[in-house]
């Protein structure tokens, strides 16, 4: 799972002033501590002020007495509460930026426990400054605004298969697991505050049944912290999905235990019924749960399809709906957390074959900068709340409640190993099991559940706030800083490089085939026979109401390998155009090798390719440069409907250049191979261009009017698989989106290029694709191939940050 | 389906089957009723026809290799003892070594890796010539994109993936390169039907 913090650390600075980055922090601590408190205490003052000053006006207004015309006011009082979030946002942040100059800190402590210390040194400040400290985690501003990002973001970019493939060890995890742990926890504790004769303290007064609702708190495995811990250690996709899953999927299991003991906590007795009601309780959650999450995800999936011409507010449909998602479950009390999950699963595929190549890069980014900042201020705000109690210290309770934690939680892994291994193919070793049982971190839902708990029915609150906090440090601070070591110890298996190549994507659809038939002759209906009926049904059905255009119809393998080539294209310009081959790229055997090997049934097809002269080549480029350049200045205009100004414009002259170098050397390496199946990377440009110079024809350059003719009507981003048209995958790079009337189109110049190149026959330039032969009545597919090519460049484009993401079809979870 | 090991007596050579090829006696007996099952004509042994009866494979894009997978080359039945072994590929890893060392250390069992991967790399290349050449990898691909993409797409694609692969620039992929581009894919998770361990 790629790093939500992005490390980018200047290394020279932070390298050389480890102590100017601690003193920075303390300075930065220190300066936000006080303007809190500061906020907090000139509120009061300045509305009692501006009350009398409204007095005096009013008096004043009688008597017409001038006071001079105030030239500087303070005001706080009406930004107090967007000033006071910012303030902790922008701490939030400069708190992670910190972390990262001090190298060596980063790499011991993880950064959840750091952001807990400095929420409790601010918490402390504020304190000492004698300020009442902000309720910060006020359990409806936890649920409903910190909560959502952080779990968006896991869900959207939830690796589905080996989800879909533990599913079943997940859930016991979740739902067996947790149960078991709730009903430990709660009924010893209850034992141990009934067998405190000696002790005075009021440990009697506990009953069952809120021990029971202690237990359920305490007992689930937090996805937040684990996630924050997790992230750093970069441990295998097996484990991490096994317990990033379980505390996904334990949330409905919390809920229905929460609610179920906390209604008879007060009437004092739990029934059978009452437990029969619960398991349906559970069942409604959960599956109601997933069921709004999927409708959700469905509605946004579908509204993506119509977005082609409103580009710019797409990554609002994939925020809000799962948002709304969430809130719907929430009102049913439902398991919210499930409901984000299933949305952002049902939606993804289906949004990303819709959405623009931007889009998807916001949508990335603003869920990582969420759920980061979220993330962060969550810790901060545990350690703040720390600093500010209610504690009430009972040192059996704590003690026995964390040793309660540990060792349930390794009964209950080991136990359910011993059973899950009968059904698995590739069983869970003793490591792997330690793991688990290590990584099971409780968080800040605890902490937000037991601050929900009513004070008048559960006279033990304060209790318990304390012993959930203890345990949540403990887990957090103990747990997490050791788990790297322990990993690093036990040689547990690391996360593997996610590069896919093609050859495994071939031949794990191959095998997902061959499986399927093999089952099917066995006449076992098994995991693959229901997969592969699934993806039949979706192929059938689905994709054609939620997938717009033509691409319901792109099978997964072009899909992927269309991301694979511009996903290298993208690298290939960016590293410095053509004047490198890396042996991967498709179009380009290396010329060494192509020489001494050519087959001798493609020397029939070959054929003597015009030459063009050195000046005419410089010419050419000469031309494409002015006249790029010269949209480009025209482009400058900000246009907010159509995002047109985009983030390459600066580096553009460059990248254009770079590309002329590709293609100049792709030009040369094609005029040696001369066989069949080329999939050029650039389209046949030059060398139309050389075959429409070669012919003499019209070499001027006419962009904007011919452009407009183009445009009417068009569906940009329309896919369309032609049967016979010479479709090849092909990167190009434009300028700007073809809404723009005055951009330019490349390819539409290049393809106008081609025409006369059809009619002159097959005498002309490269026949790179001879079966190309129908490129004749070429006019009427003018409009659906440039569509095409806009279509593929508008997918490609896309800011030069975020390669170091994978985000494969079967990616690591992020 | 409760064969009992009573059965046997019908299955010639159970006892060594199930040596060669792991399986247990219920197993065998299970695969046993599915062979006649799919025996329309109780010849004891079963043709291409047989398996067409079978739905499925109709639509399975490699359907057609996969029967072909169960007949050597040139023979037009495939009797038990054959069926037993081709599926014996897909039995789940053995977790503990005991077993396959009763077999003799020589004998590499059905469902080891290399042997799993051998008959996948057969049915890639149907004419048996040793290498993946790049027409076979077209076969493939159409088959398996079922005419959705048009022939240019296809060679493309069927380039780069011989380009990754073919690491002996002979422009085509050995058995050794297919093993070893499949090398991070956990086959024996993946090619394991679990109710036949």
């Amino acid at each position: 799972m790629p790093s939500r913090t992005g490390s980018h650390s200047p290394a020279g600075f932070g390298r050389s002033a480890p102590e100017r980055g601690l003193l920075l922090l303390t300075v930065l601590v220190l300066l936000e501590g006080s303007v809190l408190p500061l906020g907090a205490a000139s509120s009061p003052d300045i509305s009692h002020h501006a009350n009398s000053d409204k007095h005096q006006v009013a008096d004043v207004g009688h008597n017409a007495t001038k006071k001079p015309f105030p030239v500087l006011a303070v005001e706080y009082d009406r930004v107090q509460i967007p000033f006071e979030i910012s303030l902790w946002v922008l701490l939030a942040s400069l708190m992670k930026l910190g972390f990262h100059l001090i190298p060596r800190l980063s790499s011991i402590v993880p950064e959840s426990c750091l952001l807990i210390v400095v929420g409790l040194l601010v918490g402390g400040l504020i304190k000492l400054a004698g300020e009442e400290v902000p309720p910060v985690l006020d359990s409806r501003l936890f649920f409903l605004c910190l909560l959502p990002p952080i779990i968006l973001d896991a869900g959207y970019f939830l690796p589905i298969r080996p989800f879909m493939e533990n599913l079943g060890t997940i859930l016991m995890f979740a739902v067996v697991g947790t149960l078991w742990n709730a009903f430990f926890i709660g009924g010893v504790l209850y034992g141990v505050a009934q067998i405190q004769p000696a002790n005075p303290s009021d440990l009697h007064q506990l009953d069952l049944l809120p021990c029971l609702l202690f237990g359920s708190i305490i007992s689930a495995v937090d996805p937040v912290a684990v996630l924050a811990v997790f992230e750093e250690i970069h441990i295998n996709e097996l484990l991490h999905i096994l317990v990033f899953g379980e505390s996904l999927l334990n949330d409905a299991v919390t809920v229905v235990l929460y609610h179920l003991f906390e209604e008879y906590a007060g009437v004092g007795t739990v029934t059978v019924l009452d437990g029969l009601l619960g398991v349906i309780s559970f069942l409604v959650v959960a599956l109601g749960g997933v069921l709004v999450g999927a409708i959700y995800g469905i509605l946004a999936a579908f509204t993506s399809r119509f977005t082609s011409h409103t580009r710019v507010i797409e990554p609002l449909f994939v925020f809000v709906y799962s948002y709304m998602a969430y809130l719907s479950a929430e009102i049913f009390h439902l398991s919210g957390i499930m409901a984000l999950i299933a949305c952002g699963a049902v939606m993804r595929p289906y949004v990303e074959a819709n959405i623009s190549h931007k889009s998807h890069t916001t949508i990335k980014y603003f869920l990582k900068m969420w759920s980061s900042v979220s993330e962060t201020l969550i810790f901060i705000f545990l350690g703040v709340a720390t600093v500010d109690g209610p504690h009430a210290w009972n040192w059996t309770f704590v003690t026995v409640t964390v040793i309660l934690c540990l060792v349930a939680r390794v009964i209950g892994v080991v136990g359910l190993t011993y059973v899950i291994n009968k059904f698995r193919i590739v069983k869970l070793t003793t490591k792997d099991q330690f793991i688990i049982a290590y990584g099971g971190l409780r968080g800040a839902i605890a902490f937000s559940l037991g601050f929900l708990l009513n004070q008048d029915h559960f006279p033990m609150r304060k209790m318990f706030l304390t012993a959930i906090i203890t345990v949540i440090f403990f887990t957090v601070f103990v747990q997490g800083m050791t788990i790297k070591p322990l990993v690093e110890l036990l040689a547990v298996k690391k996360k593997q490089e996610a590069k896919r190549s093609i050859n495994e994507e071939i031949h794990t659809q191959f095998l997902d085939h061959l499986l399927t038939g093999i089952e099917d002759i066995c006449g076992h209906y098994g995991h693959h026979h229901w997969k592969d009926k699934l993806n039949r049904f979706n192929k059938k059905y689905v994709k054609k109401c939620l997938i717009a255009g033509e691409r319901s119809k792109e099978p997964q393998l072009i899909a992927f390998y269309h991301k694979m080539e511009m996903k290298q294209a993208i690298e290939l310009v960016e590293s410095g155009g053509g004047v490198k081959l890396p042996s991967a790229v498709p179009s380009t055997v290396s010329m060494q090798n192509i020489q001494p090997k050519k087959p001798p049934p493609v020397k029939a097809a070959e054929r003597a390719l015009p030459q063009l002269p050195k000046g005419r080549e410089e010419e050419i480029r000469k031309i494409l440069r002015s006249n790029l350049q010269r949209t480009r200045q025209r482009l400058r205009s900000y246009n907010r409907h159509t995002l047109v100004a985009d983030p390459y414009e600066d580096g553009f002259g460059d990248l254009l250049l770079k590309k002329q170098k590709m293609i100049e050397l792709e030009k040369k390496i094609k005029e040696m191979n001369n066989y069949l199946t080329v999939p050029a990377a650039p389209p046949d440009s030059p060398t139309m261009c050389r075959a429409r110079l070669a012919s003499g024809r019209d070499t001027d350059f006419k962009p904007a009017q011919r452009q407009k003719g183009n445009k009417n009507g068009s569906d940009p981003q329309a896919y369309s698989v032609k049967p016979t048209s010479d479709r090849v995958p092909t990167i190009q790079v434009d300028l700007a989106s073809p809404q723009s009337p005055d951009s330019v189109n490349l390819l539409d110049e290049f393809r106008r290029a081609e025409q006369p190149r059809g009619e002159a026959g097959p005498d002309q330039g490269l026949m790179m694709k001879p079966a190309s032969a129908q490129s004749g009545p070429n006019k009427s597919r003018e409009d659906d191939e440039s569509r095409d090519q806009q279509q593929k460049l508008m997918r490609c484009l896309s800011d030069p940050g975020p390669s170091a993401d994978e985000d494969e079809d079967e990616p690591f979870l992020p | 389906m409760g064969s009992s090991s009573s059965d046997m007596s019908h299955i010639p050579d159970a006892q060594e089957l199930m040596q060669e090829t792991g399986f247990s006696a219920a197993h065998l007996a299970r695969l046993h009723e599915r062979f006649e099952f799919l025996d329309k004509d109780d010849r004891g042994e079963l043709s291409p026809e047989d398996f067409s009866t079978v739905s499925e494979l109709a639509m399975n894009p490699i359907g057609d290799r996969i029967i072909a997978a169960f007949f050597s080359p040139g023979q037009q039945a495939v009797d038990f003892p054959s069926f037993v072994r081709i599926l014996a590929h897909f039995r789940p890893t053995d977790a503990n070594r005991s077993r396959n060392g009763r077999n003799g250390a020589q004998q590499e069992p059905a469902n080891s890796r290399t042997n799993r991967l051998k008959f996948v790399f057969q049915l890639y290349d149907q004419d048996r010539d040793g290498k993946i050449s790049r027409e076979d990898l077209l076969e493939v691909l159409r088959a398996m994109l079922e005419m959705q993409v048009e022939e240019e797409q296809l060679q493309s694609i069927a380039e780069r993936a011989i380009q990754e692969a073919d690491l002996d620039q002979d422009d085509a992929i050995s058995f050794d390169e297919f093993r070893k581009s499949l090398e991070k894919v956990n086959i024996e998770h993946k090619m394991s039907i679990r109710f036949l361990e």
